[in-house]
């Protein structure tokens, strides 16, 4: 398995994998002439033709027969172009000594902190391939690239991770907050928003803080709560410093975690080492990889062994790295679950 | 006969039964002696100081049965709304919000607290026995203070408001108060009505939300509360209606309830009532039913009465009229159509 930057040819591949994530991926548009243009966009972006504002650094994960079963990517930076909303969830406090009263009242507060950080994002990975290594080999990859390019990103990353919404994909948050104000469903602003169509949000939005105790319980019961399906996604972060700090998605109230870039443990913990041919055991830990590249990025998770300062790998490995021995790497042990569990 | 006449003293005791049975959002009648006994010594003053422009005064009037000499009912009016102490309600604004590429265009109308009715003069406190609603008595309470207003125009302001107590259920449970005040204040609504009558207001300002409401999502019963008059209340919303007055964009924090809005000079019973010589006597031919009143201050008497009245003509009043309002031969009174 490697992850490399998308090419136009693997439109229709990247087309399946789209109809097939169903509502939870509305970045990645299933219209192929969007989809094309995200591509194309994106091939500028490596081929460092773009501004950070529109860096949109979006990767496949291919398996050995080449068969693409995952995208994920990271956006330059957010709200630089059209405003980056989030709400923040706040606290108003009033009190009356007279009456001996205290109210701590919930409140959320519309905000663009967010603007200018830079953003992981589309994040999907195939249902049949969930397993081993290949959601953290797909979702970490991304910060081994960050860790090697870090001029090319802000000095925060962010990650807004799906709210809680039923399986109707309703989102009881909407339904209380944002059906009001933009007068449709929740999934058809999602799809707008996906489209790149954001100007709506500033045109419709209530920009007054709103009281969560106004909102009906199950709305508050969602905030910051993440869908189940991003679960997985939210255990890789956590275990590579990323937090949530009081941030939510606008429309489901999903949390957004948040990370300094230096901080993250991909990028503290990576190592350049020297590519050795070899054997690594069978005890030998699972290392993700990064062939230094920008253009040719190739990320890839293999066990290896550190012997000072090169890292031994298998052939194939090197392979998938389009590397010769004695090329330099970039690369940091993989946690495995019970690691991840200890990090967290 | 029942005559409208400024509170004394010695009506404490029936102030009290009054106070006790009146509607739980009429909040400037306290169910308490002590509270009470300071707004009559606090009226008196008020009808004795003299007073070239609105201030802080407080004219509180009842209505007498003279045959018994027992109380029906009670009114006020506040010179000045917020003088002391700011005066606090909802200002129902409509947030217009369009995106053209979606072409979706809307007014969400939001709550926010505000004190845009301070300065106004205040009609409060109106409450009448059950027995009277829908007659012409409810109209003298409420009327007879707008000739007052007539006969005293340098005491109050240009414009005057009132607020209609809002919907609250029999058990006295209030939608919007559940859905919006009750957050705030951790009070049953009975509770914090209460609250406001007795205690300075100040704990208004500091627990009331200070960010606009959207009504959208506030549920839907407590959103028909907004401007919803309490059924108890209707009597006193059309007889100021039929007198020009007209609901603003205003409601009260606690209940909803609108607030009405005129300007003095164009308030019917202020506009279009005359005033007159009194000439005592009998009258043969007494076709209308009048409201009357002296001219007077502390000694202001008001009644309904059935009399012959040409304008531009003394009016003939018979004896128990004249006693009961306070006029002999030649004194000013001041009348208007029922």
């Amino acid at each position: 398995m490697i992850v490399r930057p998308v090419q136009v040819t693997d439109l229709p591949a990247l087309l399946a994998l789209v109809r097939q994530a169903g509502r939870g991926l509305s970045a990645l548009p299933a219209e192929e002439e969007r989809l094309n243009h995200r591509l194309r966009w994106a091939k500028r972006t490596f081929a460092e033709q773009v501004e950070r504002a529109d860096a949109d650094y979006l990767f496949v994960l291919e398996d050995d027969d080449q068969q693409v079963v995952g995208v994920s990517a990271v956006a330059g930076a957010v709200g630089l172009r059209e405003p980056w909303y989030n709400y923040r969830v706040g606290l108003t406090v009033s009190s009356s000594q007279d009456l001996g009263i205290q109210r701590h009242m919930t409140t959320l507060f519309l905000s663009n902190e967010m603007t200018g950080q830079s953003g992981l994002c589309t994040l999907f990975l195939r249902p049949d391939q969930r397993l081993g290594g290949q959601g953290r080999l797909l979702s970490l990859s991304r910060l081994l690239f960050v860790a090697e390019f870090p001029h090319l990103f802000g000095d925060k990353l962010i990650a807004e991770l799906r709210g809680s919404a039923d399986e109707q994909g309703c989102s009881p948050f909407w339904d209380s907050v944002g059906r009001h104000f933009f007068k449709m469903d929740f999934s058809h602003a999602d799809h707008l928003s996906g489209l790149g169509n954001k100007s709506f949000i500033a045109e419709l939005m209530p920009r007054q803080p709103i009281y969560t105790c106004l909102l009906t319980e199950q709305a508050q019961a969602v905030i910051g709560k993440p869908h189940a399906n991003s679960e997985a996604a939210l255990k890789i972060l956590s275990a590579e410093g990323f937090a949530h700090k009081g941030y939510v998605d606008i429309f489901d109230a999903g949390p957004v975690i948040e990370a300094p870039t230096s901080d993250i443990r991909t990028v503290r913990d990576s190592q350049l080492l020297d590519l050795v041919i070899g054997a690594p055991d069978d005890q030998a830990p699972v290392w993700l990889i990064h062939n230094r590249r920008l253009e040719n990025c190739r990320v890839t998770a293999a066990q290896a062994r550190q012997s000072g300062h090169s890292l031994v790998v298998d052939r194939a490995t090197a392979k998938r790295l389009q590397l010769q021995p004695g090329d330099s790497v970039r690369a940091v042990p993989l946690l495995n679950q019970q690691q991840q569990a200890v990090a967290a | 006969m029942l005559v409208l006449r400024p509170v004394q003293l010695t009506d404490l005791p029936q102030l009290q039964r009054l106070a006790h049975e009146s509607l739980v959002g009429v909040t400037s009648l306290p169910d308490d002696s002590e509270r009470l006994r300071d707004k009559i010594l606090d009226s008196c003053t008020s009808f004795e100081q003299h007073v070239q422009s609105p201030g802080p005064e407080n004219y509180f009037f009842v209505l007498e049965d003279l045959t018994n000499r027992s109380l029906v009912g009670c009114s006020e009016i506040l010179a000045t709304a917020g003088f002391n102490e700011p005066f606090y309600s909802l200002r129902n604004r409509h947030f217009n919000s369009a995106s053209r590429e979606l072409n979706i265009e809307h007014d969400v109308p939001a709550l926010s607290l505000c004190h845009d009715l301070s300065g106004h003069t205040l009609l409060r406190g109106f409450h009448i026995d059950a027995a009277w609603v829908r007659t012409a008595a409810s109209e003298l309470l409420s009327r007879a203070r707008l000739l007052f207003i007539a006969a005293h125009a340098l005491r109050f302001s240009d414009t005057v408001i009132t607020e209609i107590v809002g919907y609250s259920s029999d058990e006295g449970h209030s939608p919007f108060w559940d859905a919006v005040g009750k957050h705030f204040f951790d009070l049953p609504y009975v509770e914090a009505e209460r609250l406001c009558g007795l205690e300075s207001r100040t704990f208004l300002a500091e627990l009331m939300p200070q960010y606009p409401i959207y009504v959208p999502m506030l549920p839907q019963a407590a959103q028909d509360c907004i401007g919803r008059i309490h059924p108890d209340g209707q009597d006193a919303f059309d007889i100021l209606e039929r007198e020009g007055f007209e609901t603003n964009s205003y409601v009260d924090l606690f209940d909803g309830g609108p607030t009405l809005y005129a300007r003095t000079g164009n308030i019917r019973s202020i506009a279009q009532s005359h005033t007159t010589e009194a000439s005592p006597g009998v009258s043969i031919d007494a076709r209308g039913r009048y409201l009357v009143s002296n001219d007077s201050l502390e000694n202001f008497r008001a009644i309904v009465a059935e009399l012959d009245y040409t304008p531009g003509q003394p009016v003939t009043l018979d004896a128990g009229m004249c006693a009961a309002l306070k006029v002999t031969e030649g004194r000013h009174v001041r009348l208007i159509a029922l």
